[in-house]
Parts: C-alpha cells; sequence; structure tokens
C-alpha cells in the first residue's frame, strides 16, 4: 500500500490553489469580460501562456523569483520568516500561475454577451452594479464557476514539473502525487507507483465525469 | 410633470458620426424617436438611461442633473428614474415572470410616487402567466412581462427600444393593445424608438426624428410624418402623409365613417366605432394619390381633395417624382410618373385635384 500522505497534501493544494484562483480570477474575469482596453489581448496571452509553456520553464522562473536573494523572495522571508522556495506556500504561487488560464477563460466567456446585457437590464430595475453581480450575473454564470473550478482542481492535481522546480521532493512539505509516482518508478517500486497512479486516475476521470454529467444535465443557470 | 422638460444637449463620438443633441423633450405623452437604423435612436436612449456618457454636454430630467461635464455630475443608471423596455424583453432566465416582476419590486424607491401591483399585473394581463417559466413565453408575453417589470420599479419616465421589432406580423397586432393601455392607464412620459411610421403614428403625439445623429425634425406626430414623407429618396420606408380630421357622423352613409378634413369629407370604411367630433389621423400611401387639374367624373374613386402644389421634388426611382401638395393648412404627398408631371405640366402654386384610392385610421 503506498504511503497517502502524498496524496492528501496533493488534495490540500488543490483545494487551496483552487480557492485562491477562484478569489482572484473572478474579478479578473470579469474585467476581461467587459474591458475595452488595449491591453487585453496582451493580458489574455500572458493568462494562456501556462497552456504552452512548458511547466519547467514557469518553474525555473519561479524558482529564481522565489530565491531568498530575489526582491519577492526576499520580502516573503522577512514578512513570514520562512523561505517561499521548498514550501507549501511556493507550491500553491507555482500552481496558481499555472492553473492560472483554467479558471480565467471558462469564467471570462461565462460572463460576456448575455451576462453584460443583463447586467444593464438590472441596473435599469434600480440594481446597483454589486447587487446585479450576485442576483443576476452569479446565477447565470453557474456553468462557468462549475467547470473553472472543477479544470482548476483537477488541472492541480495533475501537476509536475512546476512542483518539481518549485518544491523539490520534501516529504509531508512538497512531495505530491505525481511526484510520489515518479519517486516509486525511480525505485523500481511498480506496485506502488501502480497503485497511486490508478486513484490519481480515478479521481481525475469522476471530477471531470461530474461536470460533464453537471452540464448536460442542468441549464445553463440555476434556477432561484 | 407636465411642463417640465427632458433637456438633451449633449455630444458623443459614435463608430459612424457623432450622435449631437441639443433638444429639450417635454414630460407628458408618447414622444416618439424615429429614423432609420443607425440613425442614433438607441444610443440616444442609452445616453438618457445612463448606459453611455456623453463626451460632453449636459443631460437633466426637469431640475434633476443626470450629467454634466461642468459641473462634473454622473449618475449612475439604477439611480435614475428611468425605466428601459429593451427590444428583446431582457428576462432574467435564472427567475420565473414572478421572480422577475419581485425582482424589480423590492429594488424599487418605496417613496417615489407608482402604481399599484395588482394595477399594473391587470394592465398587462399577466395573472395567468406569474408562475410560467420565462423561456415557455411567446415574444408578446414576454415583452408584457418586461413592460409590468419596468413600471414596478416607479419609473418617472418610460424608455421603450423597439418594442415590437422582435415580434412577426401577428404578435405585434396582440401587443399593439397594450402599449396604448400603458399609454393612457399610465401617465408617463415616453420615449419610443421606432423605425415604424405605422407603429409611430398610432402612438406616439409627438416625434423626435433622427438622421446620422441629428435631429432633423420635431413636432407634432402628423406634422412631422407628413413633412418626412417628401424626403424623397432618404429614406427606406413607404411614403405616406398623415392627414388629421374630425369624425362627422351626420355626413355619415352607406357604412363609411365621414371625415372632416379641412374644407372636404372623406369616406373611409372601418370597422370601429368613433364619437361624433373626436380627432382622428388619416394615413394616406403617396402611391395612392393621383392627381387631376379638373375634378374627374364616372370614376370609382370617392375621395378627393383640392389641393396646391408645393413642391416637386425626385425620388430615389428615376421614373417617379414626390409631388406635395398643401390641403388648406396640411400637406399631402403624392408619388407620380415624372411623364405625367410633364403632361400635367404641374409646378408649385397649380391648382390639383387629389384622387385618394386608399387611406387608413390610425387611432
Amino acid at each position: 500500500m503506498p504511503d497517502l500522505s502524498a496524496l492528501w497534501l496533493t488534495a490540500r493544494l488543490a483545494l487551496v490553489t483552487t480557492l485562491v484562483l477562484l478569489i482572484i480570477g473572478t474579478p479578473l474575469a470579469w474585467w476581461l469580460a467587459q474591458t475595452r482596453s488595449r491591453f487585453k489581448p496582451a493580458i489574455e496571452a500572458l493568462i494562456a501562456l501556462p497552456l504552452v509553456l512548458p511547466p519547467t520553464v514557469l518553474g525555473f522562473y519561479l524558482l529564481i523569483a522565489m530565491s531568498p536573494n530575489a526582491p519577492f523572495g526576499g520580502f516573503w522571508l522577512a514578512a513570514t520568516g520562512d523561505t517561499l522556495s521548498f514550501s507549501f506556500a511556493g507550491l500553491v504561487i507555482g500552481s496558481v500561475i499555472y492553473s492560472f488560464p483554467f479558471m480565467i477563460q471558462p469564467l471570462q466567456s461565462a460572463f460576456e454577451g448575455p451576462v453584460q446585457q443583463a447586467m444593464r437590464t438590472a441596473a435599469s430595475l434600480r440594481a446597483s452594479r454589486i447587487d446585479a453581480f450576485f442576483s443576476v450575473a452569479v446565477p447565470m454564470s453557474v456553468r462557468g464557476f462549475v467547470t473553472a473550478i472543477v479544470l482548476s482542481f483537477a488541472h492541480t492535481l495533475g501537476e509536475f514539473g512546476v512542483v518539481l522546480m518549485v518544491g523539490g521532493n520534501i516529504p509531508d512539505r512538497t512531495r505530491v502525487a505525481s511526484i510520489e509516482i515518479y519517486e516509486h518508478v525511480e525505485t523500481l517500486n511498480y506496485a506502488d507507483a501502480h497503485a497511486l497512479s490508478l486513484i490519481l486516475l480515478v479521481i481525475s476521470f469522476v471530477t471531470l465525469f461530474c461536470v460533464f454529467l453537471f452540464n448536460k444535465r442542468f441549464p445553463a443557470h440555476v434556477r432561484l | 410633470m407636465s411642463g417640465s422638460k427632458l433637456s438633451l444637449n449633449a455630444e458623443i463620438a459614435l463608430d459612424d458620426f457623432t450622435l449631437a443633441l441639443d433638444t429639450e423633450v417635454p414630460l407628458d405623452g408618447v414622444t416618439a424617436v424615429f429614423g432609420p437604423s443607425g440613425s442614433g435612436k438607441t444610443s440616444l436612449l442609452n445616453l438618457v438611461a445612463g448606459f453611455l456618457r456623453p463626451d460632453r454636454g449636459a443631460i437633466a430630467f426637469g431640475k434633476d442633473l443626470w450629467t454634466s461635464a461642468q459641473p462634473k455630475v454622473w449618475v449612475p443608471p439604477h439611480r435614475r428614474a428611468v425605466g428601459t423596455v429593451f427590444q428583446d424583453a431582457q428576462l432574467f432566465p435564472h427567475l420565473s415572470v414572478r421572480g422577475n416582476l419581485d425582482y424589480a419590486d423590492q429594488r424599487a424607491d418605496a417613496d417615489a410616487p407608482g402604481y399599484p401591483r395588482t394595477k399594473i399585473l391587470d394592465a398587462m394581463a399577466l395573472a395567468p402567466l406569474l408562475d410560467r417559466e420565462v423561456h415557455t413565453l411567446s415574444g408578446g408575453e414576454r415583452q408584457r412581462v418586461a413592460i409590468a417589470r419596468t413600471l414596478l420599479t416607479r419609473p418617472r419616465l418610460l424608455l421603450l427600444d423597439e418594442p415590437l421589432s422582435a415580434l412577426d406580423g401577428a404578435r405585434k397586432g396582440e401587443l399593439l393593445p397594450f402599449l396604448e393601455t400603458l399609454k393612457t392607464d399610465f401617465a408617463l412620459p415616453t420615449l419610443y424608438v421606432s423605425h415604424d411610421v405605422d407603429e409611430v403614428s398610432r402612438i406616439a403625439n409627438r416625434v423626435m426624428m433622427l438622421d446620422a445623429g441629428r435631429v432633423i425634425a420635431e413636432g407634432r406626430t402628423d406634422e412631422v410624418l407628413s413633412r418626412f414623407g417628401l424626403e424623397a429618396g432618404r429614406n427606406p420606408y413607404e411614403q405616406a402623409s398623415v392627414l388629421r380630421g374630425t369624425i362627422d357622423q351626420s355626413a355619415a352613409q352607406d357604412d363609411l365613417i365621414a371625415v372632416r378634413v379641412g374644407d372636404a369629407m372623406m369616406w373611409l370604411a372601418a370597422d370601429i366605432d368613433l364619437a361624433q367630433g373626436s380627432e382622428v389621423r388619416l394615413k394616406i400611401p403617396a402611391r395612392d394619390v393621383s392627381l387631376a387639374l379638373t375634378p374627374p367624373t364616372g370614376i370609382s374613386i370617392q375621395n378627393m381633395l383640392a389641393a396646391t402644389v408645393t413642391a416637386i421634388e425626385p425620388t430615389k426611382r428615376p421614373a417617379f417624382q414626390a409631388v406635395t401638395m398643401s390641403v388648406g393648412t396640411q400637406s399631402l404627398l403624392a408619388i407620380v410618373t415624372r411623364k405625367a408631371v410633364c403632361d400635367l405640366d404641374l409646378a408649385p402654386g397649380r391648382a390639383v385635384y387629389a384622387l385618394i384610392k386608399s387611406a387608413t385610421f390610425h387611432h
């Protein structure tokens, strides 16, 4: 039986990452859905980068930025008393950047078009912008939220390169499931590699299956 | 509210032209904002509603300044006492009919004067629809819900953006009576955007005509529409004149309704009851007006008006010309062939008889 602590760490990482992404991704996706700024294409390209960039490239830059000698890493060390590289916090930052497009893109497309028109309609019915966002935009975009949350979560589960570069391979601290599998294979422990791989495969499939099932069964918005 | 005005003194650059407004709309009755598509009608509504910010200038509703550059004022859309009914109703898909109505009800300014919910629901005949999901409604039903929802916000100014345009012919006919109820039972000043002459002459008291971002005519519906008919070749619509008249029942005969237009009498067939002396408007398509130099005899056309030619202008089609005439104090338009103008030697000042093949009531 494989050590499940790596799996537990992975789940914690995916949960925290998804939560952080939801909090910073929602306003950013909202801004992108309605802005006419000329910087929009550049920002969209930047957000989509992790889709095409080798995770090692991203991880390499992050590792440099998180080093205690770099301004950001030094600031973190001074503020928290802990280094960012090879820590759980460092993993979260890396994962957030790595999974960014998976949160932003479904939300942005959910917020565009009909939702923006519905915001005007809500304003004509005396709703303030914040009121209209929660009473109209969110219920109309529920499918986008579910997709964004699940994809971000599932994508973080499967992360390998960025984590390896930024977090290394410290048991209980930065050794996530994907790295543990790599470790098992390296040490020719195929039985545990099999078990852990199967668990990840099943979790990932079930998660994605639930999204597609949800999107098929439920309308694009919640009924209140 | 009568006596106060919506003053529009604002400019905004749009894609193709600049919408430049310098006008005041009296806040009573229905004012049609009329013109071809792309003339700036909807942008005008958006400026009033607050969905667009003018580049310069000011918009004031009576004494309330809604937007201005100097002093810097901006009232956001949800704080303006204006209700917008959008072209395609824009009901919220995640709420039922009742939910949509409640949404407006809960956010209405409780201190503002408004109409009771029951009166609004009755007027739009919504009782049987309350528990329906909005996606099960017909186009006309959606618009009725949208109108009721807007009334529930207690607006002091109503903006209707082509409420009939998303509907086919039969549905239009179903909704029109509700729009007329809206006009008669709810005394709300209204801006009504439309590019349909029939709708405008049926619903509006006044017309503000837009072309490429400018107001090119303003005034009473019949006056502006007649003048508009003169704009030969500039509009894509059927050209028609609108004549004012009064019902004269003493002259009615053979199941026809008699209408006195100036010194003349016209007879129309229509299945409507109109009180003696009531004011009516008659729409006369310019193609259904023929001209004669002497009163013809032995002809089936019943309606004939003595007129004086005031102008002859070209139309889009070279074979035809637009002849404008005065009939008493009103004006009438005929589209006839250039050959006819030549043969009859028509020119401004010439006395003619206008033979009217068809006319329809509006009201």
